[in-house]
C-alpha cells in the first residue's frame, strides 16, 4: 500500500453497512461462518480456465466487508456446489451466491439477458421464450394421460427443458416409453404444467421464485398431487428443498430413482443385451446437491451387456457441465466451457458412450462433443438407455 | 416547469402464435388465446423509466380496451409506472388506426399536461406502425420514430432521439410536447420491481373512462370512425417445401447444388 | 361515420405513387410501386402518377416516366432537401388536396411510414400498412389490400370504400420492377412549394447513411447463422459467383461478425430472392419469416434435426467448412466451361 498516493475515485469504495446485515438475512447467518480460508476458490472449476478465475472468497469477503462488487464474475456461478463439498465450515456458497445476486437485482445491475428470462417464465410459463400454447408439442403421436389422483399413482412433471428443448424431448418421450412398458399409472398436466422456477431461483430473483412457489403449491394442492417424479435434476432440487414442506405432501422423486424402483419391484425388465462401454456423469444437482449417486448407476449395471466404467473426476468430484446458476441462459466463451473439458474426461475413459441424468448435461455435452471432429462418443439420459434395452 | 409528464401507450394483444380464424365465420377466433403485453410496448416502457430514473417523472400508462386488460397493465405498474388510464367502452370496439389514435388522443388530452408520448414501433397484432405518427397528428405534436436512445435537454425544452434508418441512423430534435415511437428490441426491458409489486396489483392506481368521460364525437371512436373495413380473413398458409435431402461426399453434394442452383437462376 | 377531407364523388381516377428516394438514387420500392401501379392503371384505366418531394429533384422524372407513369408532379424546395415529416406532410397534404387522386401509395419504409401515418389522420382517410398484394374491383373501383397480422399467421384483405384516398404502404420487394420501357411521354408538373422554417420543427443534428446494402429486392441470398462460427468469407464470395448478397441471422449480428443491415428476419429483413442459401442456420421461426418468399431454399447444417430443414427445398446435412469452398469449385469451374 503506497500511503504517499492520494486515493483517486476510483480507489474509493463506499462501504453499505446494511450490506451485511441483507447478506446476513437472506443466507440465514451463512455468510458469516466463511473464514475466508480459499478452499472454494481452489475447487472451483472456474480455475481450469485460466484467465480470471472466479473467486468466491473475494466476492464473499467484500460482501462481508459491505462493499457490493459488481464484478460480472458474480453470474460465472454455475452452483454446481465443488466449494459446498470442500468447504470446512460448511456455509452453503450457493445461497451467497443467489443472495448477491438478489442484490444486485434490488441494483438493477445484472446482466443482460436476464430479465427477458424472467419475463419469458412470466408471459409464456417457461425460461425459453417459447409459447405457453405449445408446451405440449413434444408428445407428437404418443399418448400421455391427464393427471387424475383418484388414478394415478404419481404426476410425471416434464418441466420446461425438456418440453421444449429438441434434443432434451428425446428424454422425456424415452421416460414415457418406460413407464408404459412398466405399466406404471401415472398422469402429466399437460399444457397447463406450471414452470418450477427454478431458473429465478438461480439467477436470485428469490421474491419471484417465491411467488412462482405459492402459485405452484397452491396448484398441485387443488389437483391432488403428491408424488413426483422429475426428467430434470434441478426441478427435483427445488420441489424438494426449495418447496415448502408443508406436511411433506409433495414427494419429489428424480425419474432415476423411479426407474430404479421400478427395476427392484419386478415391473420393469430387460430383454435386449446392449453392448456398450460408457461411462457416467453425475449431474450436480443430481449428485452433489442430493447426493443421489448410486441409484442411476444400479440402473446403468442393471442393463445386460453394459460396462461402466468411471471417469477419473467421478462423485463429489465430478466436473460441472457449466449449465447450472442461470447459465443455459447465458453465453459462454469458447474456450471457458466446463462441458469440453469434461468430455475430454470422458474419452479417457475409452468409453463409447457417455450416460447422464439432466437434460442440461446432455445439451451442453454433445455441444462439446459436436466440436471434436470425428468423434464418435454419443450422449445418451439414463432413460434412452434403458429404452434401447426393452 | 415543475416535472416531466411522461405518458406510455400500452396495448395488450393476443399471444399471436394462437390466434385462429373460424373458416366459417371468416372471423378471428380469440377464445382461450393468452393475452401479453405488446413486447415493442415494453421497450417503449423501458425506455420511459430510463427517463424517470435519470430525470424524475410522473410516468402514467395509456391503454385502450376492456377491464380484462387490467392485470397486464399492472405488471407494467410494477415495472415502476405511477399510474393507469384505461380507456373502455364498447363503443370504441371496432376501431381502426384512425378511431385509435383519435381515441387515445382524447385520453392524452384528458390527462392532461403531458410532455412525452412513448409508444412500441407497432404492435404485434396489427403490425401497422401507424399509432405513433397517427396520434402524433391528432395532438398536432413533434414525432421522432424508431428510436434506440433518447435524451431530453430541459433547458433547451426539447428531446433528442437516436432513429435507425436503413443503412445508418440519424440524431434528431424535436420540441416537447412530442411522440416517441421505440424501436423493437431497442433494450432490454426490466422485470417488476417487487417492492412495488403488491401496491400496484392491489392498491395500484387505475382510473377508467368511458365515451363520455372522454368527450369524444360519435362519428369518431369505434366502427363509425373507421374508413378501413376487413373483407377477408384466413389463416397464412404455410409455404410447402421439398425436403429434398441430398447425400454424398462434399464432391458429390456440391456438384449436385450446383446443378440446382444453375437452373434456378 | 367520420367524413375524410374528400370523398369518392370528389375523387380523380389517379393512381399517386410517392417516390422516395436517396443521394439522387430512386428507391427499389417506389419503382416496384410504379410497375404494379402501372398494371392497375392498365386494368382500370386511370392515370398513373409520380410524386417526387425534394430538393433539386428534376433529374428523376425521367425515371418515373421510364417507370411506367403518365406523369410526374416534382415539389422542389431547399427545405426538402432531407426528410422531415413536418415539412414532407406539409407539401404532401396541400398536392393532395389539389389533386385528389383516388390512390396514393408509399413504400413501408421508415420515412414512407411516418408520412403515411400523418397524412392519413389529416385526410381522416383509411390507411393500409405494410400490404403484400393490392388489387382494385372493377366494379366498385375499391383498391383491395393485402396484409398479414399476428406475426404473419393472419393474412387479411382491407378495403376503405368510401374514404378518400385509399392510402396505402406497400412492402419492399413484393413487387417486380418491369423492365425499363422506353421514354414515355408524360407531363412533369412542377407544384408550387410554399414552404418556411418556421413550419419545420423537427432539427436534423446528425445523419449518418453509410453504404446501402439494400436485401430486400436482392435476387440470390447466401444467409449465414452461428454455424459459420463468424466467417462470412466464403459466403461472400458464393454471393459474389451467383449475382447475389450476403444476409446473416441475428448472432453473428449481435457479435459484431456481420452489419445489422443485413440481418434476415421478422426484426430484419424480409425478402423473396430467388434463391436463398442458408448456412449453419438453426432455423428459428423469427429467422425463416425473412425467406418464407424465396423460390428455393437450400439450407447446410451439421445438425440433422435441424428445424431450417422443414423449411427447406434441399437440405444438406453437413459442414458448411466443407460444402462451401467445394461448391465454389465446381461453379467456378462450370463457368469457366460456358465462357472459356
Amino acid at each position: 500500500m503506497n500511503l504517499s498516493k492520494i486515493p483517486s475515485q476510483d480507489d474509493i469504495y463506499i462501504v453499505d453497512d446494511s450490506l451485511w446485515d441483507q447478506l446476513q438475512e437472506l443466507t440465514e447467518g451463512d455468510v458469516s461462518s466463511c473464514y475466508q480460508c480459499g478452499v472454494c476458490t481452489a475447487v472451483c472449476p472456474w480455475g481450469l480456465f485460466g484467465g480470471e478465475s472466479l473467486s468466491v472468497r473475494a466476492l464473499i469477503r467484500s460482501a462481508q466487508i459491505g462493499i457490493q462488487d459488481q464484478n460480472e464474475n458474480l453470474w460465472l456461478c454455475t452452483t454446481c456446489g465443488q466449494c459446498n463439498a470442500y468447504c470446512p465450515r460448511g456455509v452453503d456458497v450457493a445461497k451467497i451466491i443467489r443472495a448477491l445476486r438478489l442484490l444486485a437485482w434490488d441494483a438493477h445491475t445484472v446482466q443482460a439477458g436476464l430479465p427477458s428470462l424472467l419475463w419469458s417464465i412470466y408471459w409464456n410459463n417457461n425460461p425459453w421464450s417459447q409459447p405457453p400454447s405449445q408446451r405440449e408439442n413434444w408428445i407428437g403421436s404418443q399418448h400421455v394421460p391427464l393427471f387424475d389422483p383418484d388414478h394415478h399413482e404419481i404426476l410425471l412433471y416434464i418441466g420446461c427443458t425438456s418440453s421444449y428443448d429438441r434434443r432434451a424431448q428425446k428424454i422425456a418421450l424415452a421416460l414415457v416409453e418406460i413407464f408404459h412398458e412398466s405399466a406404471v399409472k401415472y398422469g402429466y398436466l399437460g399444457e397447463n404444467e406450471p414452470c418450477c422456477g427454478e431458473s429465478a431461483l438461480s439467477v436470485g430473483h428469490l421474491p419471484y421464485f417465491h411467488e412462482i412457489v405459492l402459485n405452484n403449491t397452491k396448484l398441485f394442492r387443488d389437483r391432488g398431487v403428491r408424488d413426483v417424479v422429475t426428467v430434470s435434476p434441478h426441478c427435483y432440487d427445488v420441489f424438494k428443498n426449495h418447496y415448502p414442506a408443508v406436511d411433506g405432501w409433495i414427494k419429489p422423486i428424480h425419474y432415476t430413482e423411479y426407474v430404479e424402483k421400478l427395476i427392484s419391484d419386478g415391473r420393469l425388465s430387460f430383454s435386449t443385451t446392449i453392448g456398450k462401454r460408457v461411462t457416467y456423469q453425475d449431474p450436480c444437482y443430481l449428485g452433489r446437491h442430493n447426493k443421489v449417486y448410486d441409484a442411476p448407476r444400479t440402473v446403468i449395471n442393471a442393463i445386460p451387456g453394459i460396462e461402466l466404467i468411471e471417469m477419473t473426476e467421478v462423485g463429489i468430484d465430478g466436473l460441472c457441465c457449466g449449465g447450472g446458476g442461470g447459465r443455459m441462459w447465458l453465453e459462454t466463451k469458447a474456450g471457458e466451457r466446463f462441458s469440453d473439458s469434461r468430455v475430454q474426461q470422458a474419452l479417457e475413459t475409452n468409453a463409447d458412450t457417455l450416460i447422464t441424468a439432466c437434460p442440461f448435461c446432455v445439451v451442453c455435452l454433445e455441444d462439446s462433443l459436436k466440436s471434436i471432429p470425428e468423434c464418435e462418443m454419443q450422449v445418451l439420459d439414463v432413460a434412452e438407455l434403458v429404452v434401447k434395452a426393452l | 416547469m415543475g416535472e416531466l409528464h411522461i405518458v406510455v401507450c400500452v396495448k395488450i394483444v393476443p399471444k399471436p402464435e394462437e390466434i385462429r380464424v373460424d373458416p366459417e365465420t371468416r372471423l378471428l377466433n380469440r377464445e382461450g388465446v393468452r393475452s401479453e403485453i405488446n413486447p415493442p410496448d415494453m421497450n417503449a416502457l423501458e425506455m420511459a423509466l430510463k427517463l424517470k430514473d435519470e430525470f424524475g417523472a410522473r410516468l402514467d400508462i395509456l391503454s385502450m380496451g376492456p377491464p380484462s386488460f387490467e392485470p397486464h397493465l399492472r405488471a407494467a405498474l410494477a415495472m415502476g409506472c405511477d399510474h393507469i388510464y384505461l380507456l373502455s367502452d364498447h363503443a370504441f370496439a371496432g376501431a381502426d388506426t384512425l378511431a385509435t389514435t383519435y381515441t387515445l388522443a382524447k385520453g392524452i388530452e384528458k390527462i392532461s399536461g403531458v410532455d412525452i408520448v412513448f409508444l412500441g414501433e407497432e404492435s404485434s397484432d396489427g403490425a401497422t406502425g401507424q399509432v405513433p405518427p397517427g396520434l402524433a397528428e391528432w395532438l398536432n405534436i413533434s414525432q421522432l420514430t424508431l428510436i434506440t436512445d433518447v435524451n431530453v435537454d430541459l433547458n433547451q425544452w426539447v428531446v433528442q432521439g437516436r432513429r435507425e434508418i436503413k443503412g445508418g441512423y440519424e440524431i434528431l430534435e424535436v420540441p416537447i410536447p412530442c411522440a416517441i415511437s421505440v424501436k423493437t428490441a431497442a433494450n432490454e426491458p426490466r422485470f417488476m420491481d417487487f417492492s412495488r409489486k403488491d401496491w400496484a396489483f392491489d392498491k395500484g392506481s387505475i382510473t377508467i373512462w368511458n365515451a363520455s368521460d372522454l368527450c369524444v364525437e360519435k362519428e369518431y371512436i369505434g366502427l363509425p370512425g373507421s374508413p378501413t373495413i376487413v373483407s377477408d380473413l384466413a389463416e397464412a398458409s404455410v409455404r410447402e417445401r421439398k425436403n429434398i435431402f441430398i447425400k454424398g461426399d462434399a464432391d458429390e453434394i456440391a456438384r449436385q447444388l450446383a446443378n440446382i442452383i444453375q437452373s434456378v437462376i | 361515420m367520420v367524413k375524410s377531407i374528400y370523398g369518392v364523388e370528389e375523387e380523380s381516377k389517379i393512381i399517386l405513387v410517392y417516390i422516395e428516394h436517396t443521394k439522387g438514387k430512386i428507391e427499389n420500392v417506389s419503382l416496384e410501386m410504379l410497375s404494379k401501379g402501372r398494371e392497375l392503371a392498365d386494368q382500370t384505366g386511370w392515370e398513373l402518377k409520380g410524386l417526387v418531394v425534394g430538393y433539386d429533384v428534376d433529374s428523376l422524372a425521367t425515371a418515373v416516366l421510364e417507370n411506367g407513369a403518365d406523369g410526374v408532379i416534382l415539389a422542389n424546395h431547399w427545405l426538402l432537401e432531407n426528410f422531415t415529416v413536418d415539412a414532407y406532410s406539409h407539401v404532401v397534404y396541400s398536392i393532395l388536396l389539389d389533386l385528389k387522386p383516388s390512390i396514393f401509395l408509399l413504400g413501408a419504409t421508415a420515412n414512407g411510414r411516418d408520412l403515411a401515418g400523418r397524412l392519413a389522420v389529416r385526410l381522416r382517410t383509411g390507411l393500409n400498412a405494410d400490404c403484400t398484394d393490392l388489387n382494385i374491383n372493377l366494379d366498385t373501383g375499391v383498391l383491395v389490400c393485402e396484409v398479414s397480422g399476428f406475426g404473419s399467421g393472419i393474412l387479411a384483405m382491407i378495403e376503405a370504400p368510401i374514404h378518400r384516398p385509399q392510402m396505402a404502404t406497400v412492402r419492399p420487394g413484393v413487387f417486380s420492377i418491369q423492365e425499363n420501357r422506353l421514354a414515355r411521354s408524360g407531363e412533369v408538373y412542377a407544384y408550387k412549394v410554399e414552404l418556411n422554417k418556421d413550419q419545420i420543427q423537427t432539427r436534423i443534428i446528425e445523419q449518418i447513411i453509410a453504404e446501402e446494402v439494400d436485401l430486400t429486392s436482392v435476387p440470390v441470398l447466401v444467409a449465414g447463422g452461428r454455424g459459420v462460427s463468424g466467417n462470412f468469407e466464403a459466403l461472400y464470395r458464393l454471393a459474389e459467383l451467383l449475382g447475389g448478397e450476403v444476409g446473416a441471422t441475428r448472432p453473428p449480428v449481435d457479435d459484431g461478425y456481420i452489419e445489422r443491415e443485413r440481418q434476415i428476419g421478422q426484426t430484419g429483413v424480409v425478402c423473396s430472392p430467388q434463391l436463398a442459401i442458408c448456412c449453419g442456420i438453426s432455423g428459428a421461426f423469427h429467422f425463416v419469416v425473412g425467406i418464407e418468399k424465396a423460390d428455393i431454399v437450400i439450407s447446410i447444417n451439421s445438425d440433422p434435426d435441424a428445424p431450417i430443414f422443414e423449411f427447406s427445398d434441399y437440405c444438406v446435412v453437413g459442414n458448411v467448412d466443407s460444402v462451401l469452398p467445394a461448391l465454389e469449385e465446381v461453379l467456378l469451374a462450370n463457368k469457366e466451361v460456358v465462357y472459356g
